[in-house]
């Protein structure tokens, strides 16, 4: 039984200690040189939670591995740089489609049935708030935009995510798109250009400091036998905002979590939001990015089916990839 | 004279002027005019005399460029009403332009082309027109965003800022309390971590490690580095280190173990190991300061200087004891409980999973009475996968409403999220997510002091991470009664009641609660005829709560629980352990 009337950090270390024991313990006093060097018997955490309200920094900020995320996975490091590549390899030029919010559903229907244009990784919303994802998904026939398989992914703030909660769980949409993920994406600091502040909602009890994305997939994929079409467990649910983050609606965090997964080359974002100024939506190879505020306004349905005919659907398999990347069973993790 | 920054003002501007909503109003005119920082002597806009002198100043430099190049500022056509017309209806931003380059040759690369379509390109922005050195300036602007580019911009991208500002401007009670948990929250022990990787090969190199711990350090090594690398006994002195633990078998080019700490085949791994190395002197100074802050926090509590949401005898009350209750709670009567401000609930959530634990199925907990336990107040449940849709809809159903979602930051020994194995279906899983759901419209709640993020170390499987409960003492107050559902005996805690099947035996201090706890007991026992010594641990448990009360009302009863605890140990261990027998035979002979 622990000891009940123990302030809350005493527990906290009775129970650390316990982690930390050894029988050959240095309990007399080495020379007096080397005392205060003398290793300490108690195995320290901190509480973050405890050090912000003490005025101090963001709990996210003392991640020890946010800049390199496979800090000290040599292994995983190769196949963060093998992908990268290989993706890269396997883009198309970086397209924008500037159009106005009301305009996205009657395009995108246009490209459906008069251009035959379909995406095998769909993004829909950015980080923003004041963002139209509803109509957009109630309006567009998002199965005949999807191939089958196909990945969705939307991003929002929390809230909004659980508005739509009750539209994606309805029988007949979580029929066709199974919910998979819920990805977090998190901003460093407040001075963030993602730092989703105030906006709408002061009744919340804690502070916002994270996007969601609710992630599906539409038709049937398996982690074991289908390599070809995607690479599990490569990428995490949670990403951290780094250094070398630019500015803008869409951090590049998002859009390599959907390029690591699916290795389908015809990508779609669609921001069906005014950014705003300060906050540019700018291009990636690879993608088709619909935004009123995209930067470029280059895209062309016949031009974009003869690059995505060069390039095939899918980055072919490559051994180095295969061998390094996490696989399902009998291997052992690590 | 003319003013050529109007003139400026007005070519830069054409659209925001004539568009809803300034609509040409020259009196809104004048205020973006102001604000736009054009000229430098009109700052001013509140002080009402002088600021009606500079309108007068600013249309009579409007005639003065009207007399200059006639038609080029059009008003609507409305002077017998007033001598003054109020509304701009037509902007020449070409004649405009001419103007603007008899003072500043040049500036304006003029077309040729009829003047109606350039006037529509040079709208918003004078992109086409200023060429293109201007164009890139502004393009690069618009892509590295920051302080500067935000006290530049043309006068409607100011207006935005200042809105957005005013937007982000914080309620006083959410500053006030933030500083008032400041002051009044215990500081626990905080030690940096040394993020120089070369500090921990260093010391590497300079320590000796027996049986997987840190036995010293060699003086000499670590003074040699010193002289290389200033700076380094200092950092030894005041953060945390992990020195790796290279090991015979050791095959450092492997990288990292994904386990670390917690590898189960530490003498034959071949991944690389640390250990954790906080000197002495550093673990008993933080130790030192820590009691020291603590000190002058405990005398601050005593002056209520900010007391909304606050109870009224806060300073002086003194938090309960641990509770808990061993129970399943599938079966029990919430209603014995009676109403808390706090509730956290970590469900074994049947997630198609082998967990070392039994797992409770869907409809079991979407059926818990939980609508009975606050009439309002906040809700944290855990959830996971497919539970977090589950979660949300029986935090609607009890009558929450979904208010935050926090999410936990899993980390490992080394303070790096997890990114190894196969932790989740698709994508790795480094995070969990917690939901916050309110009920009511509490007013006793302080907002906004936490951020809905928590980075803690993993612990046992399913262990969830402490900081939420310094989180809920700091939303609902250290007085508040708090409940934790499906805790375990590492759950329980000064001011929370726990109950669930794996804590042990009982502990009750409420009088009200421990009666109706027994006519429960009572009452099952009757209708199930399993008649055990009843009388006998009721009295005791009778008598602990006796002393407990007699030990408040004498004010010193810390050291008295202490007591109490021991003589618990002794006589009343059996009795407890009796209890917490029928109550068992109880709940799961069902």
């Amino acid at each position: 039984m622990p000891s009940h009337d123990s302030s809350f950090d005493q527990t906290r270390s009775t129970h650390s200690n316990s982690h930390f024991q050894s029988p050959n313990q240095v309990t007399t006093e080495m020379k007096s040189k080397h005392v205060s060097f003398k290793p300490s018997r108690d195995f320290h955490t901190n509480d973050y939670s405890n050090n912000y309200v003490h005025g101090n920094s963001l709990p996210q900020q003392h991640v020890t591995n946010i800049e390199n995320r496979v800090d000290g996975y040599p292994k995983l490091q190769k196949l963060f740089q093998a992908k990268a590549k290989q993706i890269n390899q396997f883009a198309t030029t970086p397209f924008g489609c500037k159009i106005g919010i009301d305009s996205i559903v009657p395009t995108l229907n246009h490209w459906i049935q008069n251009e035959n244009l379909t995406f095998d990784v769909v993004m829909i919303g950015c980080l923003t708030e004041n963002q139209f994802i509803y109509p957009i998904l109630t309006q567009l026939p998002l199965d005949k935009l999807i191939s089958k398989p196909g990945f969705l992914f939307i991003w929002a703030n929390s809230q909004k995510i659980n508005e739509l909660t009750k539209l994606l769980n309805n029988e007949i949409w979580a029929k066709k798109f199974r919910r998979s993920e819920e990805l977090v994406f998190v901003p460093i600091d407040k001075k963030s250009p993602f730092y989703p502040g105030l906006d709408q909602d002061d009744e919340t009890l804690m502070e916002k400091m994270q996007w969601h994305c609710w992630m599906c997939i539409t038709g049937t994929v398996r982690r074991s036998t289908d390599g070809h079409l995607i690479h599990c467990n490569v990428d995490t649910d949670l990403s951290i905002e780094t250094k070398d983050t630019t500015n803008g609606a869409v951090p590049s965090h998002l859009y390599r979590i959907a390029e690591n997964f699916s290795t389908a080359t015809r990508r779609l974002h669609i921001i069906p939001a005014r950014t705003g100024y300060e906050t540019p939506v700018r291009v990636r190879p690879g993608w088709v990015i619909v935004s009123p505020d995209v930067m470029l306004d280059n895209f062309s349905p016949k031009r974009y089916k003869e690059e995505i005919a060069n390039l095939g659907s899918n980055i072919p398999l490559k051994n180095e990839i295969e061998l390094l990347r996490p696989r399902s069973p009998v291997q052992k993790a690590q | 004279m003319i003013n050529d920054k109007l003139v400026l003002f007005l070519i830069q501007n054409y659209d925001d002027v004539l568009r809803a909503p300034l609509s040409g109003q020259l009196k809104d005119v004048y205020s973006l005019y102001v604000s736009g920082g054009y000229e430098d002597c009109i700052k001013d806009l509140g002080s009402g005399q002088e600021s009606l002198l500079q309108f007068e100043k600013f249309w009579d430099d409007l005639k003065d460029i009207i007399f200059a190049t006639p038609k080029s500022i059009q008003f609507e056509q409305n002077l017998l009403v007033a001598e003054r017309p109020e509304k701009i209806i037509f902007l020449d931003v070409f004649s405009l332009k001419i103007l603007y380059n008899k003072f500043h040759p040049f500036y304006y690369a003029l077309k040729s082309s009829s003047s109606s379509s350039d006037m529509k390109m040079s709208s918003v922005t004078p992109k086409t027109d200023s060429g293109e050195p201007q164009l890139l300036g502004r393009l690069l602007n618009v892509l590295n965003w920051d302080d500067n580019v935000k006290n530049q911009g043309l006068p409607r991208e100011q207006l935005s800022n200042r809105l957005q500002n005013l937007l982000r401007e914080k309620p006083s009670s959410f500053q006030l309390g933030r500083e008032r948990a400041k002051y009044t929250t215990k500081v626990i022990e905080y030690i940096p971590i040394c993020s120089d990787y070369s500090h921990a090969s260093f010391l590497s190199t300079s320590v000796y490690i027996v049986n997987n711990k840190i036995v010293s350090l060699q003086w000499s090594k670590i003074s040699a580095c010193q002289e290389n690398h200033p700076g380094f006994i200092e950092c030894i002195q005041s953060k945390i280190h992990f020195i790796p633990n290279i090991k015979p078998q050791t095959d450092i080019s492997l990288g990292d173990c994904s386990y670390l700490d917690t590898c189960h085949k530490l003498n034959t791994c071949r991944y690389v190991h640390y250990l954790q190395y906080i000197p002495s002197c550093l673990q008993e100074r933080a130790h030192h300061d820590t009691a020291s802050q603590n000190k002058e926090i405990e005398s601050n509590v005593l002056t209520p200087f900010y007391t909304l949401g606050n109870c009224s005898a806060h300073s002086i009350k003194k938090a309960l004891p641990a509770q808990w209750i061993r129970c399943d709670v599938r079966k029990f009567d919430f209603k014995i409980l009676g109403k808390f401000s706090v509730v956290i609930a970590d469900p074994a959530w049947n997630i198609h999973m082998n967990l070392p634990y039994g797992t409770c199925n869907d409809i079991e907990l979407l059926g818990l009475p939980l609508h009975e336990l606050q009439d309002e107040g906040i809700i944290f449940l855990w959830v996971t996968g497919r539970a977090i849709e589950l979660g949300k809809e029986s935090l609607n159903n009890w009558g929450y409403k979904v208010i935050n979602e926090v999410s936990w930051i899993k980390t490992n020994q080394l303070g790096r999220t997890i990114v190894t194995g196969r932790t989740g279906h698709w994508l790795n899983h480094s995070k969990e997510h917690l939901l916050v759901g309110l009920k009511g419209d509490p007013k006793w709640i302080n907002k906004h002091i936490d951020i809905d993020l928590i980075v803690s170390m993993t612990r046992e499987t399913s262990r969830k991470p402490d900081e939420l409960y310094g989180i809920a003492e700091r939303l609902a107050g250290t007085h508040a009664r708090k409940l934790e559902i499906f805790g375990r005996d590492h759950n329980t805690r000064p001011g929370w009641f726990t109950i669930g099947n794996q804590v042990t035996g009982n502990r009750i201090y409420e009088m009200d609660v421990e009666r109706k706890c027994q006519e429960f007991i009572k009452n099952k026992n009757n209708s199930h005829n399993t008649g055990t010594k009843k009388s006998d641990k009721k009295s005791n448990s009778k008598f602990q709560q006796q002393q407990y009360w007699n030990n408040i009302n004498n004010s010193n009863y810390r050291t008295e629980i202490k007591q109490k605890n021991s003589n618990k140990n002794q006589t009343g261990f059996e009795s407890t352990q009796q209890q917490f027998q029928t109550l068992n035979n109880l709940y799961f002979a069902q």
